[in-house]
């Protein structure tokens, strides 16, 4: 019976695939975390020492904490200013009304979220720069005491900088969620509250709002996922600096399984973060199954 | 003030908001693409009028840029991602719609799942393997690490799309004395096309814009566009016009099909998927 076993047969090349390119790799990841490795060094795996790496970072690795504390604050502050800023431009651009201008605005809008992390950093970091910067020439007209700083060479404002470019790079791809989830809400309640002389606010707050909640829990785990994960315009904006003022924690372990050579140490960070990022996945789907 | 100038005065309000809008999220990229065109001195006094010149986009395609070979990178391991992974991808996401698996739902469940695990977990024992086999720098490698993703990610939004195909079209076409196998290629895979289409562009974009992975596994021959970006930041100072020529390039693909990705964009999101 051909019947009997096709559905194996058609979902055998992309579990061979998924099984080779993840979940080898996240056991082996493991295993690899168990064990100390100096890649440049040895060729093969070093000697094994339990659940030391693990220990060692929780009890006695500053760079962690501070990199635990860097991620925190890059993830609480990209996602709450990404979704509110979303939020508002989609309501504004369904204020603004559907017409041909707006479609191409939304066009355009695209091409913050489909330009690659990589170039959104890099860009921005020649943007920035405090002589010839776009962005550090226009921030400079509306704030004279920006004028001319180094912005990437401040802490402080560096990680702003993170987190600004994020923002720009996510925010219109949430307002076209928003704007999607806006529009496909009943109309005839808002239109009777605006009836009733509701003002637009309480429209927006106590009718739209509630009804946004599912759309909401999607875009806030999705974004925070992003944002636990952020790498690329890391490495090619701040490079974690100044000092390690940016240094998230997927830059951390970049750096030190491949600028430090220490694999089996960085693996057991990573294990760490994906540990965080687990809990968020596992809400994540269950919440897409429950709709589903 | 009368009815009709606040009117006018509200839309008046209404385009000057959107102009800001325009200016903030294309602004910066604007600035870029005219970067691309702009001569040294202009690049480095913010000078918004210039006369363009092509020089960047030339030097750019020498030694040490090689935008050339750099794009071919990329342009063979995205195409070659994608050629891979969507047929896969589809025969698994009609599966996983129409059959019951042992175990049930959480096979789909656990695709959707893999796209939460962080690049940085599986890029080291990936690194690992390919240093065994050989493969490092080479574009084989990408392309088997872009499926990591683009797969899952494929499967889980192709999958929503036939979901929503009745079966009877497929029954009807069986009773015919055609074949499952035929009834899927005749039937199912003409009418999920646009789903297959959306999947396309969505992991089009992502592979095209992949660097972490590229940046670990490649060092000279298979580099793609992506990591190519860092050798505008030369020892003797960063080459900025350089970079924005490698932008323009970057970004040539995403003008192109920006309306197709809005298009899609909402079908996309709401079948879940992540990256």
């Amino acid at each position: 019976m051909v019947d009997k076993h096709l559905k194996y047969w058609l979902v055998a090349p992309a579990l061979i695939i998924m099984a080779m390119t993840l979940l080898y790799p996240l056991v082996a990841g493991f295993w690899f975390s168990l064990h100390n490795w100096n890649i440049a060094q040895e060729a093969t795996l070093g000697p094994f020492v339990g659940l030391d790496n693990y220990r060692l970072i929780l009890t006695d690795d500053p760079d962690f904490w501070g990199s635990v504390r860097v991620t925190g604050i890059f993830t609480v502050f990209s996602v709450v200013i990404t979704l509110v800023l979303a939020m508002a431009l989609a309501l504004a651009l369904l204020l603004v009304g559907n017409d041909g201008l707006t479609v191409n605005v939304r066009t355009l809008l695209v091409l913050p979220f489909s330009m690659s992390p990589a170039l959104l950093g890099i860009s921005w970091r020649f943007l920035l720069n405090p002589e010839f910067g776009a962005i550090s020439a226009g921030l400079g007209a509306i704030i004279p005491a920006l004028k001319g700083v180094p912005i990437l060479a401040d802490p402080t404002l560096a990680m702003a900088a993170l987190i600004a470019s994020d923002v720009w790079h996510w925010s219109p791809y949430f307002m076209l969620l928003f704007v999607g989830a806006l529009a496909a809400l009943p109309q005839e309640t808002i239109e009777a509250a605006q009836v009733d002389g509701a003002s637009r606010f309480r429209v927006f707050w106590e009718i739209m709002l509630p009804q946004l909640r599912p759309v909401l829990t999607i875009a806030i785990l999705l974004k925070a996922i992003f944002s636990l994960k952020v790498l690329d315009q890391v490495v090619t904006l701040t490079a974690g600096g100044p000092g390690t003022a940016t240094e998230t924690l997927a830059h951390l372990v970049y750096l030190t399984a491949f600028r430090f050579y220490d694999l089996g140490y960085s693996a057991a960070i990573a294990y760490l973060l994906a540990a965080v990022m687990g809990v968020l996945a596992l809400l994540y789907t269950r919440f897409v199954m429950e709709r589903a | 003030m009368n009815v009709r100038s606040k009117h006018r005065l509200a839309k008046a309000a209404r385009y000057v908001a959107l102009a800001v809008v325009v200016l903030i999220f294309f602004g910066p990229i604007a600035w870029i693409l005219a970067t691309a065109f702009k001569s040294a001195p202009d690049v480095y006094s913010l000078k918004i009028f210039f006369t363009p010149t092509l020089q960047n986009i030339r030097d750019s395609f020498a030694t040490p840029f090689l935008v050339g070979e750099r794009t071919w990178n990329s342009i063979v391991v995205t195409f070659c991602t994608l050629v891979f992974s969507l047929p896969i991808a589809t025969a698994a996401a009609y599966a996983f719609s129409r059959f019951r698996f042992p175990g049930g739902s959480i096979w789909p469940i656990g695709v959707l799942a893999t796209q939460f695990i962080p690049p940085v977990v599986v890029i080291i024992p990936l690194f690992i393997v390919f240093r065994q086999v050989n493969l490092l720098d080479t574009r084989t490698a990408l392309v088997i690490a872009n499926m990591s993703f683009v797969v899952p990610y494929a499967i889980w939004m192709i999958k929503g799309f036939i979901d929503s195909i009745p079966m009877d079209m497929e029954e009807a076409a069986q009773i015919d004395g055609a074949s499952r196998l035929r009834a899927i290629w005749d039937v199912v895979v003409p009418v999920a096309l646009p789903g297959i289409a959306t999947a396309a562009i969505f992991c089009f974009v992502v592979s095209w814009n992949e660097f972490f992975y590229a940046l670990v596994l490649t060092q000279q021959d298979a580099t793609t566009m992506q990591v190519g970006l860092m050798s505008a930041r030369t020892e003797r100072g960063d080459v900025w016009e350089i970079m924005a020529a490698m932008g323009l390039v970057i970004i040539l693909p995403m003008l192109v099909l920006s309306r197709f990705v809005q298009k899609y964009f909402t079908k996309g999101l709401m079948s879940g998927s992540v990256r």
